[in-house]
C-alpha cells in the first residue's frame, strides 16, 4: 500500500452551530489506499450531519488520483448539502493542476495557506 | 613630360577642383576575411527511446511507476516538470483502468513509453482481456464520448473524471485499439509544440550559466 498518513485536527472558534476541522493529508492518495481512508471523512460527515466544514491541508499531498478526486467531490457536496463547507489549503503546483483539469477548483475554494483557509472557513 | 606629351601642370590644370573635407582621424578597422554564410542545417533528430515495462496486476506496483515516469519525463524527455506531474497522472489512470476491467489477478499488462526527444511522448497501455470487466476497442470508445458528455456540466459523481478530463485533456491522440490475443492497447501521444511546454535550455544544460541582469 502506498505510503498516506490523515490525521484530523478540531478548530477552535468555530461560529455558532457549526464544527471546524482541518484534515492533514501526508503522501500520497491512489487506488491502493484511498477507499480506506476515506472512512475516516465519512465517519466524520456522519458524526456532524450538519455544519461541517472541513479543511483539507495538501501541502504535504504529493499525489491524488481521479478516484481521490471523486470522493473529495462527495465530501463538498455532503458538507455544502448540509450548511458547512469544504476548502483546499497549501496544495502543490501538481495537486492545483489536476483538480484544475478536472474542474473541481470551479467548486472548492483554494488558499495559498492553512492560515488563510482558517480564516475564510471561520467567518 | 609623359608619353603623350603633356607636362604635370598641364595635367594639374585640366582635372577639376574639388574641395577636399579636412582630414578625420579614423580608428583603424581590422580587415575582415570574407566568410560564407553557413548552411542551414537541422541537428539530427535523436532516435525515439523506447521503453517496456511488464506489470503484474496489482495496483500496489503502480507508485513505483509513477516514480519512474515523473524522473524519465523530466530528464529525457524535454517536457517541463509540469508535463512530468501531467504524464504521471496519465499512466496512473491508463494502469489502474487496465488493473480494473483488463487484466485478471495474476496476469500482467504492458506499459510502453516511448520518448521522440523535444517532440512527443507516446504511452502505450495493453491488458490481457481476461478481467472482470473486459472492454473492447468499440465500448471504451462510447465508454469515453459518454462521459465526456457527462463532464460537460457541473459533474459532481465519484467515478469517472479519468479517462475523459486527465488522460484526455493532457492527451493530443487518444486511440483504443483491439489486440488479436484478446486484449485491449490504450495509445496516447502528446506533442511537444509550445515553448511554455518545454523544459528551460537553463535547466536542461548544467553548462549554461545564467547570470544575473
Amino acid at each position: 500500500m502506498t505510503q498516506v498518513q490523515v490525521t484530523i485536527e478540531d478548530l477552535a472558534g468555530a461560529p455558532e452551530g457549526k464544527v471546524l476541522k482541518v484534515v492533514h493529508v501526508v503522501g500520497q492518495l491512489d487506488e491502493t489506499n484511498v477507499d480506506e481512508e476515506a472512512k475516516q471523512i465519512y465517519a466524520l460527515l456522519e458524526a456532524t450531519p450538519q455544519g461541517l466544514s472541513l479543511i483539507f491541508d495538501f501541502s504535504g499531498l504529493e499525489y491524488m488520483n481521479s478516484k481521490s478526486i471523486g470522493y473529495l467531490t462527495d465530501w463538498y457536496s455532503k458538507a455544502s448539502g448540509s450548511g458547512g463547507m469544504v476548502v483546499i489549503a497549501g496544495a502543490r503546483d501538481n495537486i492545483l493542476d489536476i483538480l484544475q483539469v478536472v474542474g473541481l477548483t470551479q467548486l472548492i475554494n483554494t488558499y495559498g495557506t492553512l492560515e488563510e483557509a482558517k480564516l475564510a472557513v471561520a467567518q | 613630360m609623359d608619353e603623350q606629351g603633356t607636362t604635370q601642370s598641364q595635367a594639374q590644370a585640366a582635372q577639376p577642383v574639388v574641395a577636399q573635407p579636412a582630414p578625420v582621424a579614423v580608428a583603424p578597422v581590422a580587415a575582415q576575411p570574407a566568410v560564407a554564410p553557413a548552411p542551414v542545417v537541422e541537428a539530427p533528430k535523436e532516435a525515439p527511446t523506447e521503453i517496456d515495462i511488464r506489470i503484474p496486476t496489482q495496483a500496489y506496483f503502480i507508485s513505483g511507476i509513477r516514480d519512474f515516469v515523473v524522473n524519465l519525463t523530466k530528464n529525457m524527455t524535454g517536457f517541463s516538470e509540469r508535463w512530468a506531474y501531467r504524464f504521471q497522472a496519465v499512466v496512473d489512470e491508463l494502469c489502474n483502468n487496465a488493473i480494473e476491467y483488463g487484466s485478471a489477478p495474476g496476469q500482467f499488462l504492458k506499459l510502453t513509453l516511448i520518448s521522440t526527444k523535444d517532440t512527443s511522448l507516446e504511452v502505450i497501455v495493453e491488458d490481457t482481456g481476461t478481467g472482470p470487466k473486459k472492454m473492447t476497442a468499440a465500448d471504451m470508445k462510447n465508454l469515453y464520448e459518454e462521459r465526456k458528455q457527462m463532464m460537460t456540466g457541473q459533474y459532481l459523481g465519484l467515478r469517472g473524471r479519468g479517462l475523459p478530463k486527465i488522460v484526455g485533456e493532457w492527451t493530443d491522440e487518444l486511440v483504443f485499439e483491439d489486440v488479436e490475443t484478446g486484449g485491449l492497447r490504450v495509445k496516447v501521444k502528446k506533442y511537444l509544440r509550445k515553448e511554455e511546454d518545454k523544459v528551460s535550455s537553463a535547466k536542461s544544460d548544467p553548462t549554461h550559466l545564467v547570470l544575473p541582469g
